[in-house]
């Protein structure tokens, strides 16, 4: 099985070379595809000369990750679909591979990649008490949004991707709502750039979002509690004085 | 013809009535992936054949029917998809491979993987907008609210308004600059040239007048 490597990106020209050379090294990847979100620095130049497949994000928007993954999944010619940062700076061929392991033998068919690191503050305070709520059978992710994702190709073209913040957790919903074979691997510890304060309020307000949509389209959540839910959650700002 | 279009969204809605428009009695072939979209558009478009398919079954289509298909138009609302099915059509020798584009930023890559005949619906937006920008010579810079004065900036882009202006200068009650092409001022009507552009200031209804009578848009601000 062959590994097509995707990194969703704007503007991390600093990060471009070493992340695609690095996931050219890893085991049976064929090849590196980055989906540029409308750089104005030389991220997609770079990522060219090093040999990655480039694509501009088909819709421009902010936060466009989800429209980033979609075409990243549309374009890509591996069996499986790896998505990673661009930014993490420790990443190695092995963090590829670990990821991977799982669907190569059969194990899986997504698997979602977690960290030694505390989970952030949306995964504990929105995403998990939604998910337990909801989706209990989900509650076990440690890091249900992680962005380190892997899964067969064919998997991705079965569901609709979320454009912004929500995709990961809509993705885990509805791939576990298809019957897909789910597992979460722990692939080391992440360094990386962390989100300001101010990312986070959109965030928390586009995971819940895809969560409760997703929970009242199964008939488990009331339509009426999940939109006064979200309603308070955007009045939330989360900022210094919530940390 | 027969025309295979793929998608089913707001690019491929142009495309579907442009095909036949173009070509009333060819075949049109339109492929969706969610089957409610493709019942939607067999009620829109009666005329054509829709199919509902999975993104992964529309290259197989592509190869299994290039001796029949005469021209492919990947046209979804995904730039990927449009080039991959762009690439196979290619790859199948379709005789006219013609590719929408979501992006324009994707244009150059669309070319460097050799798709000819790239459709981008934003070329013609900023055509437009350069040509109507281009009628509009006269600039309002600033109209006092409670006095009766006026400022304008007048741009002249050709031989016919500059003529206009040397009619209808010198106006009593109306004080004039010149900036010529490279920057210098000139306060002498004498010295006016295509390319340059035209400071007044003075009564408001004068400049309204002079403005009227030399012609072209104005552009209000700020």
């Amino acid at each position: 099985m062959d590994i097509s490597v995707v990194f969703p990106t704007k503007n991390r020209a600093q990060h471009v070379k070493r992340s695609v050379r690095t996931a050219f090294k890893a085991r049976n990847v064929r090849e590196v595809i980055v989906v540029d979100g409308g750089s104005t620095d030389k991220t997609v130049e770079i990522a060219e000369r090093e040999g990655a497949r480039v694509i501009v994000q088909s819709k421009l928007t902010y936060p466009g990750k989800g429209v980033a993954m979609r075409d990243g999944a549309y374009l890509a010619e591996g069996d499986i679909v790896l998505y990673l940062d661009i930014d993490i700076r420790n990443l190695s061929p092995e963090f590829i591979e670990r990821l991977a392991e799982p669907i190569i033998k059969g194990e899986a068919e997504f698997v979602k990649g977690c960290f030694e690191r505390a989970a952030g503050r949306v995964t504990e305070l929105v995403a998990k008490p939604l998910l337990r709520m909801f989706y209990p059978e989900l509650a076990k992710f440690s890091q249900p949004l992680s962005g380190e994702i892997a899964g067969l190709r064919e998997i991705f073209y079965k569901v609709e991707f979320e454009e912004g913040w929500g995709v990961d957790v809509g993705l885990l919903i509805d791939l576990h709502r298809l019957g897909v074979r789910i597992t979460e691997r722990h692939i080391g510890y992440k360094d990386h750039d962390m989100k300001p304060l101010h990312a986070l309020t959109d965030m928390a307000y586009q995971v819940a979002e895809a969560i409760l949509k997703r929970a009242i389209e199964d008939g488990v959540a009331d339509r009426l509690w999940a939109q006064q839910y979200i309603s308070r959650l955007e009045s939330i700002e989360l900022s210094e004085g919530y940390v | 013809m027969r025309t295979l279009v793929i998608g089913g969204g707001h690019p491929a809605y142009f495309v579907i009535n442009a095909v036949k428009e173009s070509d009333p009695g060819g075949k049109i072939t339109v492929i969706e992936f969610t089957k409610e979209k493709a019942e939607v558009l067999s009620k829109t478009f009666p005329y054509a054949e829709v199919l509902s398919m999975r993104i992964d079954e529309v290259d197989d289509y592509i190869r299994s029917n290039s001796v029949v298909l005469d021209a492919v138009i990947p046209a979804t609302e995904s730039d990927s998809l449009n080039l991959r099915y762009a690439k196979t059509a290619l790859e199948s020798s379709i005789h006219l491979t013609i590719t929408v584009l979501n992006n324009p930023l994707n244009e150059e890559i669309f070319r460097k993987e050799g798709i000819k005949y790239i459709v981008n619906p934003f070329s013609h937006i900023s055509s437009k907008v350069k040509e109507i920008l281009g009628t509009y010579h006269v600039n309002i810079i600033y109209e006092f609210s409670r006095r009766n004065i006026l400022i304008c900036g007048i741009r002249i882009p050709d031989t016919q308004t500059l003529n206009r202006l040397l009619d209808a200068l010198p106006a009593e009650g109306v004080a004039s600059v010149f900036v010529t092409v490279d920057g210098s001022i000139e306060s002498s009507i004498e010295k006016l040239s295509i390319g340059g552009t035209l400071y007044l200031m003075g009564e408001r209804d004068k400049i309204k007048k002079l403005l009227k009578k030399i012609g072209g848009g104005a552009i209000h601000g700020p």
